[in-house]
């Protein structure tokens, strides 16, 4: 894998590594790719299967349930004037 | 539904002294220093003499620090119960004994990618197996328990055949998903540990069934329909360690007696590893996501960063395990090879699904667990990771295909219990409990350890 | 000059779209949440099927290809307003595909109509970033036009046009219709997001239209780019870096199935401008200022909806006003539907008449006796009043109607009988 496309995918993914954890990466990445690459050898005109088994589909009724525990959501949280605290815009 | 289930009952049955529990709990944390099947041990454990049960981290108990074995949850603490946990309260009669050791979110085989990996049962210097790791363990050091726990690609089958107890996972969609922390939702499943099938069956029954919360749950009807035929798969067993395959083939001899053996060639089942772990991998990546140190768990301390530098900092707390599977699922979903993997791989899943559904109207397929000796965890760490996926070959096919499994021991080689793992057709889980329940007529497993024994 | 749309709409449910926090907005922030719409670890989306119909009247009234079976994705970024740091949305799978919104003399074309969850809100206090969750998970309607949109007139008309049918179907539009467009002068399409309210749209096309012409002018690139749209300034500036398709790494959503829209009901809607038409067409006023004064409801427009191929749009409405007035409380369609007819026969609807009908009683309808001498002579006498009548009925003969309809009423005459006498008397003088 090029050091440009792990550029890309730690940065899409929000992850970074160091210089030599880099290499590491890549060359993992690189044998697991080809591993995966052996996928382009099965011939198959089958659908795409989304779940293994036939599930089949539920509509919640639209009502209200509010849920009992809100307070226990925010604990531990920063919180100010009842909002959450989030990372600099 | 309590009455005929010989350990529960037994459990309940039997005079405990007023200090049963509390003893118990001073074991089992002596215990875990040596081989840590718990993250967290539950200090309330006993209520009403009630029969303990665990759970696997990556199912959230309301009240309790629920991490998937990650650093990334530390101090998170769920809202809300798992709906399987939620039954299991609902019951009545189980007290909550604590949350399992496991491989960060479910990534892995061995049990290792964890900051204190859970040891084997029956050696401290040997794997318990992945990612159930602690379940294993805790079903096969605790008398008296029953270990709830999950399977993506082999994580309840593994573990549970590398420690000596039965590992039973349901047909996807039996048992809600509601509270599990996802590794890749469209195969991940709950499931049962237990010393004896008749036990897995019984909490099978209490957790499994429709829920509004998970709509991939199904309310299909689960069937007790024997097969009077075993079939190996000639293609899965080529790679297998001689020793394996000769203790196996005993196994084989023996059921002789009640079933038909045969081995048939399923050529597509020898290409199930590589869809498997691409749409794993890929659905993980989008699971994994949520975890950016300001929401719930691990809170990163510096709110000053620009928010993408600070999702950045905060998620070097993953393992590299996990990076590396973030990284190659975001991979695949780039749209410039999504068709080349991702789609590919949900064809291949539709056809091994279909080759698997034909055979297995017509019997049972039996295999081992795991292709080679329980390795030590020395061994193990020196493997790669395409040599550690190459390790699921026999648990990935039902797992990719949401076919209900169970292990089973059957013996043990040099003083390493080995299992064996059946397969049958989607729904039709109650045959598999049938199948061992005979099984354990003609054997049983003897443990090391029997914590709480009465 | 090209312009397209993507219009974000909230739908009218009572919950949210995929947990049952209500679906309102309360007034103190993070009280309307729940695990499903903080993502929680563990939590799973369960599909609002209110919301699904609330999209499919609207993907019916665009005049889309409305898919049998709808399934959703999740697009993968990250920001603080994004719980699950993926939103779940719609691709192939959309409700609505293909459809068309008409405005004066032209059609402009719907690509595609989507159902997706909306992001929490942030705001920004000091050096703080605040989070308030309780919009997180709100159910939306994406519609996607294509770049049909040629002046500013048109995209003016457009929203105006789209607000009535969604007013009509439920949507507050209280709550600003909120868009992003696409505006080229060029090849190069450049994004304007977020902006709010017809004239900030409109205000945003011009600026952007300027500033295209401006740099072609001065023979300079125009940039591929996302821009924002600045109230205060009027004007739009650039933004972030666009994440590209690449990066969303969509796929399946494997939490949810893919669900049928067969047998989901939904509400139909009435074109609001085909109602103004009508009416101005009976009374000769200009159709804009009937839309304008006619301030029709809801449940108006659900009437005309269903009754409209068999009665006059004016008949209908006279009828619910008649209703209205004498028995609010009615809302049996029977009922109303007795009145409407009456009213489409030209007779005049009185109190009794509309408490009999909601009372369920047969309905009696007093008219004078009154000899056909007499009745000559009252029309004889309306005439002379009225001699613009006259006029306006040599010019447009179905004046008649409403001469008859009038005398009629005033005399509380049966108005077959006013009818033959106003034809013979009319033709008499209109000859002369």
């Amino acid at each position: 894998m090029e050091e440009k496309e792990l550029e890309r995918l730690l940065k899409t993914s929000r992850l970074k590594a160091s210089e030599s954890e880099k290499k590491l990466i890549r060359a993992d990445v690189s044998e697991i790719i080809s591993f995966f690459d052996r996928i382009s050898l099965v011939d198959t005109e089958e659908k795409p299967a989304y779940h293994p088994t036939d599930v089949q589909s539920r509509l919640r009724e639209d009502e209200v349930l509010p849920f009992q525990d809100v307070e226990l959501m925010k604990k531990g949280r920063k919180m100010h004037n009842g909002y959450f605290v989030g990372p600099r815009l | 539904m309590w009455c005929n289930v010989e350990s529960i009952k037994e459990f309940i049955n039997a005079e405990k002294p007023s200090d049963y529990y509390e003893r118990l709990l001073a074991e089992l944390s002596a215990l875990n220093r040596e081989y840590h099947p718990f993250n967290l041990i539950n200090e309330g454990l006993g209520k009403h003499g009630a029969f303990p049960f665990s759970t696997k981290a990556n199912i959230c108990v309301k009240g309790f620090e629920t991490t998937a074995g990650s650093k990334m949850l530390k101090d998170y603490i769920p809202p809300f119960n798992a709906t399987a946990v939620e039954r299991m309260f609902g019951a009545g009669h189980f007290t909550f004994m604590g949350e399992t050791n496991m491989d960060e979110f479910g990534f892995g085989t061995f049990g290792l990618n964890t900051e204190t990996p859970a040891r084997n049962a029956f050696d401290s210097d040997f794997v318990a197996g992945g990612s159930s790791s602690g379940a294993a363990v805790a079903t096969a050091t605790l008398k008296y328990h029953v270990a709830i726990a999950e399977s993506t690609g082999g994580s309840i089958a593994t573990p549970a055949a590398l420690n000596g107890v039965v590992g039973f996972t349901p047909t996807y969609g039996a048992v809600s998903r509601y509270g599990l922390i996802d590794y890749a939702n469209s195969l991940d499943k709950i499931g049962v540990m237990s010393r004896s099938s008749a036990d897995s069956r019984l909490v099978f029954d209490v957790i499994r069934g429709i829920d509004k919360y998970d709509t991939t749950c199904s309310a299909a009807e689960i069937t007790c329909s024997g097969r009077s035929t075993l079939f190996t798969v000639k293609e899965l067993m080529e790679h297998t360690d001689p020793a394996i395959k000769s203790e196996f083939g005993r196994l084989l001899d023996k059921l002789g007696r009640d079933y038909e053996i045969r081995e048939i060639s399923v050529e597509a089942l020898s290409k199930a590893i590589e869809p498997y772990y691409i749409i794993a991998m890929a659905e993980a990546s989008t699971n994994l996501a949520k975890y950016n140190g300001y929401k719930y768990g691990f809170q990163y301390p510096e709110t000053n960063l620009k928010y993408n530098d600070f999702f950045t900092e905060a998620r070097s707390e993953f393992g590299m395990e996990a990076k590396r599977r973030i990284i190659l699922g975001t991979f695949i979903r780039s749209e410039s090879v999504k068709e080349k993997y991702y789609t590919k791989a949900l064809s291949v899943r539709g056809m091994i699904i279909r080759e698997m559904s034909k055979v297995l109207r017509d019997g049972y397929i039996i295999s081992p667990a795991l292709p080679i000796p329980t390795p030590k965890v020395s061994e193990a760490e020196r493997l790669s990771p395409t040599q550690n996926y190459a390790m699921d070959i026999f648990t990935i096919p039902p797992n990719l295909g949401g076919f209900p499994h169970i292990t089973f021991p059957y013996g043990k080689k040099s003083g390493m219990p080995i299992g064996a793992q059946l397969i049958t057709s989607q729904f039709n889980d109650y045959s598999l409990f049938e199948f061992v329940e005979k099984w354990e007529e003609g054997f049983s497993m003897q443990y090391r350890h029997n914590l709480g024994s009465i | 000059m090209k312009i397209g749309l993507e219009v974000h709409v909230a739908l009218p449910t009572k919950s949210k779209l995929f947990c049952s926090c209500s679906n309102g907005e309360p007034e103190l922030p993070n009280t309307n949440i729940c695990p499903i719409c903080m993502g929680f670890p563990g939590s799973k989306p369960m599909l609002n099927k209110g919301a699904v119909s609330s999209a499919l009247g609207i993907a019916k009234a665009l005049k889309c290809r409305v898919s049998g079976s709808i399934s959703f994705v999740r697009k993968v970024y990250f920001y603080p307003d994004l719980p699950k740091s993926y939103q779940i949305t719609q691709m192939e799978g959309a409700i609505g595909h293909g459809g068309s919104l008409e405005i004066e003399g032209k059609s402009i074309r719907i690509r595609r109509i989507q159902i997706e969850e909306d992001p929490a809100q942030l705001i920004r206090e000091g050096a703080l970033t605040l989070i308030d969750f309780n919009r997180s998970g709100t159910p939306l309607v994406e519609i996607v036009t294509e770049p049909d949109i040629n002046s500013e007139e048109e995209l003016r008309s457009f929203i105006a046009n789209l607000r009535s049918i969604l007013y009509y179907l439920g949507v507050d539009i209280n709550r600003e219709i909120k868009a992003d467009l696409n505006i080229s002068i060029s090849e190069v399409r450049v994004e304007v997001k977020n902006v709010t309210g017809i004239k900030s749209l409109t205000e945003a096309a011009k600026f952007e239209i300027m500033r295209q012409e401006e740099l072609l002018k001065n023979k300079m690139e125009i940039a591929r780019e996302t821009r924002g749209y600045n109230e205060k300034s009027r004007s739009t500036e650039s933004l972030r870096e666009k994440e590209t398709d690449e990066e969303y790494g969509y796929i399946y959503e494997p939490d949810l199935t893919s669900f049928g829209t067969e047998g989901i009901p939904f509400s139909e809607a009435v074109f609001i401008s085909v109602v103004s038409k009508e009416l101005a067409e009976g009374t000769g006023v200009n159709s804009k200022t009937i839309s304008e004064m006619t301030m029709l409801d809801r449940h108006t427009l659900s009437i005309i909806s269903r009754l409209k191929e068999r009665y006059s749009v004016r008949s209908i409405i006279h009828g619910i006003q008649r209703m209205k007035k004498y028995a609010p409380e009615e809302e049996s369609e029977a009922a109303i539907e007795k009145i409407i007819r009456l009213v489409e026969e030209g007779k005049e609807v009185t109190k009794e008449m509309v408490l009999d009908a909601a009372a369920g009683r047969k309905i009696s309808v007093n008219y004078s006796a009154v000899g056909s001498e007499e009745i000559a002579d009252m029309v004889e006498k309306f005439l002379k009043e009225n001699p613009e009548m006259l006029s306006e009925y040599r010019k447009n003969r179905k004046t008649a109607n409403l001469i008859i309809s009038r005398i009629a009423t005033e005399n509380r005459l049966n108005p077959k009988d006013v009818a033959k006498k106003v034809g013979e008397l009319l033709d008499r003088y209109a000859s002369s």
